[in-house]
């Protein structure tokens, strides 16, 4: 067989694979639309110069192939094709630049309204902080954290005392209402990811990172880390439950807060005491 | 092989003169000495090697949690109950930056094939580089008496003393290393081997000649050079 | 060879000599600059020891370095077997852990980007082709070379070494990132990690005395006639590789001796408060990100320290065997420097997603496409060379046609990854493999096994198989496409990499059969490389004898004095050059190639541009 019938199988097998293909992007559930829309568009751009100069190889291969009596062309250059491919690669790429930045520049940019949640990381696991009726996170410190204060709030910042902790895996969103997602680690590198969001960020120990989106479809989702972590990384999921608005706040209303917690604590403690006193 | 006047080629005004005399054949530098132009490589390859040192300690001091100490107080020395700041790196700097002008000489009188001076002045660069080596030894167990380590240090951020060993350290073996060359090669001075056309080298078959004081000074004024670059990093900023 | 160069002459003697060809035409034209430089003596081993083991002739330096490779490689490709094996048959290999997954994954990946494909591409091809490509006896310092390759040895055996100490290599990901490098809940981060941090700066060390040899043998040792603007592009690409690779291993020297630091001294360069197990570690203040901007400053030089000797290689293969000059030489040259250039600003594009400040983002995203110009350019040349040429459709030529198919695939995926946005969902997915897989893993590859089929005639006199080859070709280019093309489909779906076990999310199960497709074909990949194997054997032995410039190529490398080059060369007379290695098929000519070292006056009848 003629290698170049090969060659050309091979870019049409590709083209088939990917109108045919069973295997694709899972159904959005954010706003990030637009991601995918980019991720399309250069697929059209991509796969187009992807076919055009593979073809157009599979043709010479099949035109020009060795005869003993040819000669073959003799050209050093040719200044203004070169031009021509120059200026329209560059025009392309603009073309596939520009939407790429403007959706950077939306993924940079929080809306005011969006709801702060912290995500703790560690190896190997995840649970979550929403802030209480003030609106506002505490400010927190790695070695703060003990079993008393898992999050290690600041205990003197007022703002942390009515935080909503979940320590669980598992968190809730409200449909539609965008969310900030802060991302923390206390010990090595992780990434937040749920696929179905398109968005991610890494979790670094010593600073907090962040993202944003908002979710617009209700159901499970899982959350999965994308950032290697160590042996357990594979292991290390999480799940997004998105709610609307009135299940969301009755989830939210059973959920316990920082100065619940301390309080359980103290009487603990009190029961210990009498216990011992006793 | 230090005339400059090229046969044959008529070079054109401007840009492209230059485009061709850089790209015409043989050499891009002409006449320059194969070990020249290695070594010339090396040091910009090794200026990354400390400029990524140097970014690196811009990095960290300028986000550790704790505050970075005062220069001049840990740099410090007693002398006769005053404290005087920076007076021992004074002195480091002074005698490296001498030890670059005996360098300098050492050169200028290899090419004058003037042996006993060149040898002599090669000899006395490897002494200062060996001073300033035994001042930093002082310096550095100065500062661990006082309880400075890489991991820790009692005037401030920890990174501190990461840092200053590591790259006073790095910068040490550099002189070190550029201490021994300098002693093997008055010795080879000494011994004549760039006389007469020169003595085949220990490994290979390439005859010496006084260009190798010149190659090994361009190392020595790098390492002078860099090491100003240390010195106003770490004991002026 | 119309020339009266003598090398007997003293340097003085020889810039005062008048030249002249012995062709009739005019002497004028065939004028050549006297030389410059005196001839190297050379040191001629004699014991078995100093002609074969630490010998001094770069050629043998560079097959020294292309088996070692080679080794290495093959580890490296029996180690991505066992991953296959666990990802599309899991359990299947009851040893495997997780802890072992991890630390395949992690020697795997550094194995085959810095100690296969750098130190193959400089390393071997480097050494065997530059000294012949310009000209030249040897390398300059034949001595630091030997030095260098032994260097690269010890690397190898201290990266080998880490197989059998307690906790075996480090499984940290060829990223080496920290904090979970060196801590506990990475495998292999006791001696695993040491000893692949020291291997890694041996092998800058012995990386940078042979780099510091081709580029001086580059710039400072050319043969009389050979303009910067005549090499042949492997040997820019080579030079323009290595320029990278002085400027950008320097950041992966420092970033190892500092994370080294971090690990037996207890400093905290990037180390920040950390509570593992419930315990506060001893450390606090240093910066995690700071290690990544070193890594990728190194990082993504490296890339294209392994793909500019591919780009330049490749040129120089389409161009013998489509009978036709590159197209758009000069265009070529500026595309490699310039890619070169650009390389050094684009780093940050792995870290979109780091945590870094975002804003770099718009600006590493504009310069990553940026270099995507002058890389089309260079694609576009490739087929437009193919374009009216006269095809030897032979196995070298195959490889060249499915490194194009391959390397413009994975260059488009490049242009996804680099768009920032664009980057978010997919970056850390099974995308990225196939992404990198396909553009520097499997693109190189056809290039090597390219060059070793054109080569091979000259370094053992013998052509290899052809047919073979060409089953070779086909197994192997038909059998990695399959494997990553449809890889890219796993990280759409969202299957993050790194992962020791697949998901079981009912979305991901569906690529269960395709795992197990990938897999199967990666094991027929692997097993089809031992066609070469074989063929190398076969050849060796019973081989067709190749004779002087068996495939009618016009570069120095072909017209030296003995097949294979002896050392030192081209015999008593080095050559004199007069035109750049791509005139092929000049009209007017009688065949169909016309050397470099043909005078000017020897083809007064033809077209050819000066050059
Ligand atoms: C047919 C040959 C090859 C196969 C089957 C193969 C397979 C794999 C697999 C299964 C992974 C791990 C994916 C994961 O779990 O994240 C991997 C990672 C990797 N491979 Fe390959 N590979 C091959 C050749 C190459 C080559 C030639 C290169 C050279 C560039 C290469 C470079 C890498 C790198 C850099 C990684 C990433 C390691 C990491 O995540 O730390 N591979 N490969
Ligand atoms: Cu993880
Ligand atoms: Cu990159």
């Amino acid at each position: 067989m003629h290698p170049g019938i090969i060659f050309f199988l091979v870019i049409l097998g590709s083209v088939l694979f990917h109108i045919f293909t069973p295997w694709y992007w899972t159904d959005i559930a954010s706003n990030w639309g637009g991601m995918d829309d980019t991720i399309t568009l250069t697929f059209w751009v991509g796969g187009g110069v992807f076919v055009a100069v593979c073809l157009f190889m599979t043709y010479c291969v099949f035109k020009f192939s060795y005869k003993e009596n040819r000669k073959a062309e003799y050209k050093p250059e040719d200044k203004k094709l070169e031009k021509i491919l120059t200026w329209a690669t560059t025009l392309g790429v603009i073309a596939l630049l520009a939407p790429g930045l403007i959706i950077w520049n939306q993924y940079v940019t929080v809306p005011k309204n969006a709801l702060e949640v912290d995500v703790m990381a560690w190896q190997w696991g995840w649970q979550y902080r929403l802030p209480g009726k003030d609106g506002k996170l505490g400010t927190t410190q790695v070695i703060n954290i003990n079993d008393e204060n898992p999050f290690g709030i600041n205990l003197d910042d007022p703002y942390g005392k009515d935080d909503v902790m979940i320590q669980s895996d598992a968190i809730n969103l409200e449909n539609n209402r965008p969310v900030k997602i802060l991302l923390r680690s206390v010990d090595v590198l992780h990434n937040w990811y749920v696929p179905q969001f398109r968005a991610k960020m890494d979790a670094v120990p010593g600073v907090v990172t962040f993202y944003w989106f908002e979710p617009n479809k209700t159901g499970e989702y899982e959350v999965l880390c994308a950032e290697y972590c160590g042996v357990g990384h594979y292991a290390m999921r999480g799940s997004v439950l998105v709610q609307n608005e009135q299940d969301y706040a009755t989830w939210l209303g059973e959920q316990e807060t920082f100065s619940d917690l301390i309080a359980k604590q103290q009487d603990l403690v009190i029961g210990d005491t009498k216990l011992a006193q006793k | 092989m230090s005339d400059p006047k090229i046969e044959g080629l008529q070079l054109k005004p401007g840009f492209r003169g230059m485009a061709d005399d850089t790209g015409s054949d043989q050499t891009m530098f002409k006449g320059v000495h194969w070990g020249k132009a290695m070594m010339w490589i090396f040091l910009l390859s090794d200026t990354f090697v400390f400029s990524c040192f140097l970014i690196s300690y811009m990095k960290g001091r300028g986000s550790t949690l704790v505050d970075w100490p005062y220069p001049s107080e840990v740099f410090a020395l007693h002398v006769g109950g005053v404290s005087v700041p920076l007076l021992l790196i004074a002195i480091m700097t002074f005698v490296l930056i001498t030890s670059s002008g005996t360098m300098a000489l050492a050169v200028k009188y290899g090419y004058e094939k003037n042996r006993k001076m060149c040898g002599w002045l090669v000899l006395a660069t490897a002494l200062g580089g060996l001073t300033f080596v035994g001042m930093q030894a002082f310096e550095w167990s100065k500062l661990i008496e006082e309880g400075v380590r890489p991991w820790e240090n009692p005037f401030g951020a920890a990174q501190f003393g990461s840092f200053f060993f590591m790259i006073t350290g790095f910068h040490g073996t550099h002189v070190s290393i550029g201490v021994i060359f300098l002693f093997i090669y008055a010795y080879k001075v000494f011994a004549g081997h760039y006389e007469n056309g020169g003595k085949r080298g220990w490994f290979t078959t390439m005859k010496g000649d006084y260009v190798e004081i010149e190659i090994l000074g361009l190392y020595w004024h790098f390492v002078d050079l860099v090491w100003v670059f240390i010195f106003a990093f770490f004991y002026l900023w | 060879m119309s020339d009266e160069y003598d090398n007997n002459k003293t340097y003085q003697a020889q810039s005062s000599e008048t030249m002249g060809g012995s062709a009739p035409a005019s002497p004028d034209m065939d004028y050549v600059r006297p030389a410059e430089i005196p001839d190297q003596e050379l040191y001629h081993g004699h014991s078995f020891i100093t002609k074969w083991v630490f010998c001094q002739d770069a050629k043998v330096i560079g097959v020294q370095y292309f088996l070692t490779a080679v080794f290495t490689g093959v580890v490296g490709l029996i180690l991505s077997w066992l991953m296959r094996l666990q990802l599309g048959f899991p359990g299947a290999a009851g040893f495997m852990t997780a802890e072992h997954y991890y630390q395949f994954v992690t020697m795997h990946g550094m194995i085959m980007v810095v100690y296969f494909l750098t130190a193959l591409f400089l390393g071997g091809f480097g050494n065997y082709l530059i000294p012949l490509m310009v000209g030249a006896r040897d390398m300059v310092f034949p001595y630091v070379n030997m030095i260098s390759f032994w260097m690269f040895f010890i690397a190898v055996a201290v990266l080998m070494a880490s197989f059998f100490v307690p906790g075996g290599p480090t499984g940290a990901g060829w990223t080496l990132y920290p904090p979970q490098t060196i801590l506990p809940g990475t495998p292999g981060a006791g001696m695993g990690i040491l000893l692949m941090l020291v291997s890694l700066s041996l092998f800058v060390i012995g990386f940078t005395m042979g780099g510091l040899n081709y580029l001086i043998t580059i710039l400072q040792a050319r043969t009389r006639g050979m303009t910067l603007m005549r090499m042949p592009l492997t040997v820019w690409g080579i030079f323009t590789a290595t320029v990278l690779a002085m400027l950008a291993f320097p950041a992966l020297l420092v970033s190892a001796i500092m994370m080294t630091l971090d690990k037996i001294l207890g400093t905290s360069f990037f180390m920040p408060t950390i509570i593992q197990a419930g315990e506060v570690l001893d450390y606090g203040g240093g910066s995690p990100i700071l290690f990544q901007h070193l890594f990728w400053f190194f990082g993504h030089p490296e890339v294209y320290i392994v793909a500019l000797p591919a780009f330049g290689i490749v040129s120089d293969l389409i161009s013998v065997h489509s009978r036709k000059n590159i197209f758009g030489y000069r265009m070529m040259v500026w595309a490699i420097v310039g890619i070169g250039a650009l390389s050094f600003f684009v780093w940050a594009h792995h870290m979109y997603v780091s945590g870094m400040n975002p804003w770099f983002g718009f600006f590493f995203a504009t310069t990553t496409l940026i270099i995507a110009v002058p890389t089309a350019m260079k694609v576009y040349n490739w087929i437009l060379t193919l374009w009216r040429g006269n095809i030897r459709l032979n196995t070298v030529m195959l490889w060249c046609l499915g490194f194009i198919v391959t390397f413009v695939n994975g260059g488009i995926t490049g242009i996804f990854l680099g768009n920032v946005s664009v980057d978010v969902p997919l970056s850390d997915t099974y995308f990225v493999i196939a992404h990198f897989h396909m553009v520097m893993g499997i693109a190189p590859l056809m290039v090597i096994m390219g060059a070793v089929y054109h080569w091979f005639p000259l370094v053992s006199g013998k052509f290899l198989d052809e047919k073979l080859g060409k089953w070779h070709f086909w197994f192997t280019f038909l059998g990695a496409y399959s494997i990553y093309f449809p890889m890219h489909y796993l990280g759409f779906i969202g299957v993050p990499r790194r992962y020791f076990e697949m998901y079981d999310s009912p979305y991901m199960t569906s690529a269960v059969g395709m795992n197990e497709f990938i897999s199967m074909a990666a094991f027929i990949v692997g097993a089809a490389q031992f066609i070469l194997i074989y063929n190398i054997i076969k050849t060796l032995k019973v081989g067709k004898k190749a004779g002087h410039n068996p495939w009618k190529a016009n570069s120095l490398e072909w017209l030296t004095s003995t097949v294979p080059p002896e050392h030192g060369n081209f015999g008593e007379r080095l050559p004199v050059v007069h035109r750049w290695p791509y005139d092929f098929s000049v009209p007017g000519a009688k065949e169909d190639y016309i050397t470099q070292t043909t005078p000017p006056s020897e083809v007064v009848h033809t077209e050819v541009e000066k050059t």
